[in-house]
């Protein structure tokens, strides 16, 4: 399972520009699994990154709305882009400033489905 | 939050807040107490600062029997809507102990990210002009209560 | 005979849309809108009546108005090609600066400014979110934007432009206004995210401008 998962990473950090990917658990905050993390403490992200979607969540809660399935931070030194794979596990790319967002959103969007 | 060394204070305030945690107790290894929050009674403090020495106790002889010699550095206990983490850690003051409690608001995570981030303020925060003081067991339970009556008063 | 049905079961949606369509057919456009609200109070997402207030909309030139009402006609009915058609139309006269400093003191054009401490300052959710949920929205919009910027600090991301968040039913972008406030512009999945984050970005625009006027 784990190397199947980190296969479907590796798809990601294959587009230019993505500095790293990797599968969290949104529950418990931790990584799951994890490609070319390299800069960056995957664990730090998971952490982070559960924190974001559980204040998103509150946001659309507070609408009504239905639980968010993805989350996208750009900022000027980058983007990270976050899709809900399988309840609790969230699909995580960081990607640099240029990197294809569009295409990155697509392909995130087709693998979050194959991650169960 | 009360602290009996002040120097703790501004990197545990800086956890508390990053992390989002309920409570928190830090003890010296003796069983003296730096520092708690969100603990109202100090029957409570004394409670959780003896159950959580145990707690490491009994899991470091787990750790030797798994061939795991050093030992775990921290546990983690997750419940329903409450969870515990749970972790010895050296301090230019010596070995600590740290008890936190985390709710819906935190994950293992974030309180793992944070509690390391706060090891390091704590390092770089402690002054060095004061000796470490020798960990005895048998003194355990006297600086669990000397410590209790500095910070919730004479009782 | 329509008024007559209604009279006979005032709940009926299709009669007050019916009658929507015969007075704005007449040139009475307060009518029609009286009619096609009444349709949406029997029955909320009333397509037919969605579609006729964005009519009345278009006609009155309230292109900002025209376009919520075809955004909430197209996303109950996600493959009308009539709604796409009618969605472009309005976005390529819609003029934009202008238009969003406007549309932004409209509750119900879903842009809502909040202050770090959670504070609704201006605007809110929409038609469909009521004041109750638009101050709850923005209790949590400060909150949000601290997670984000200290996401994007730890993580090596620089200063927040905007986040945002999908889910099967919403859209939502949140841009930084200053360090005291933050934006929120909410629409339903059919409003594409590239244009949702060019709106916010424009009204954020305007509220940084109204924050310095009130300061």
């Amino acid at each position: 399972m784990l190397q199947r998962w980190e296969q479907l990473l590796s798809d990601v950090v294959a587009i230019p520009g993505v500095r790293g990917a990797s599968l969290i658990s949104t529950e418990d905050g931790l990584v799951v699994a994890e490609a070319a993390m390299d800069e960056l403490d995957g664990n730090d992200v998971a952490a982070l990154v559960s924190a974001l979607v559980s204040r998103a969540t509150r946001v659309t809660r507070a609408i009504h709305a239905a639980p968010p399935r993805l989350v996208q931070l750009a900022g000027d030194g980058g983007t990270l882009l976050g899709m809900l794979a399988d309840e609790p596990l969230w699909l995580v790319a960081i990607a640099e400033p240029g990197a294809e967002i569009g295409r990155l959103r697509v392909l995130l969007g087709d693998l979050a489905g194959a991650v169960t | 939050m009360r602290v009996l060394e002040p120097w703790v204070e501004a990197p545990l305030a800086e956890f508390l807040r990053e992390s989002a945690a309920r409570l928190a107790l830090i003890t010296t290894a003796s069983g003296q107490v730096i520092a708690q929050h969100g603990f109202t009674r100090s029957l409570d403090v004394m409670a959780a600062a003896t159950l959580g020495a145990g707690i490491l106790a009994t899991t470091g002889e787990l750790a030797r029997m798994v061939d795991s010699p050093e030992g775990f550095r921290v546990v983690v206990h997750q419940g329903q809507q409450r969870g515990v983490w749970l972790a010895g850690f050296d301090t230019p003051r010596g070995r600590w102990i740290a008890l936190v409690v985390f709710g819906e608001a935190s994950t293992v995570g974030l309180v793992r990210l944070f509690f390391h981030r706060f090891v390091e303020r704590l390092a770089a925060a402690a002054p060095r002009s004061v000796p470490v003081r020798e960990v005895l067991a048998e003194g355990f339970e006297r600086e669990l209560d000397a410590s209790l009556r500095s910070l919730f008063g004479g009782n | 005979m329509v008024l007559e049905g209604l009279a006979a079961d005032p709940t009926l949606a299709a009669g007050h849309d019916l009658l929507g369509r015969i007075r704005a057919d007449e040139g009475d456009d307060a009518s029609a809108m009286v009619s096609w609200r009444a349709a949406l109070g029997c029955e909320p997402g009333h397509l037919g009546a969605l579609k006729g207030l964005a009519f009345l909309a278009f006609r009155a030139r309230d292109y900002a108005t025209a376009e919520r009402h075809l955004e909430s006609a197209s996303h109950r009915a996600p493959h009308d090609a009539s709604l796409l058609t009618a969605l472009d139309r309005v976005r390529a006269v819609r003029p934009s600066v202008h238009d969003e400093a406007r549309e932004f003191d409209d509750p119900a054009n879903g842009l809502l400014l909040a202050d770090a401490d959670g504070m609704r300052l201006r605007g809110g959710l929409g038609q469909d979110a009521p004041g109750a949920a638009s101050d709850a929205a923005a209790a949590e919009a400060g909150g949000l934007l601290r997670e984000a910027t200290r996401n994007a600090r730890l993580l090596g991301l620089g200063t927040v432009k905007h986040l945002v968040i999908e889910s099967t039913d919403a859209r939502f972008v949140v841009c930084p206004v200053r360090p005291d406030a933050a934006l929120m512009a909410y629409r339903t999945p059919s409003t594409p995210t590239g244009r949702l984050v060019a709106m916010a970005q424009r009204a954020a625009g305007a509220a940084e401008k109204w924050l310095e006027e009130m300061s």
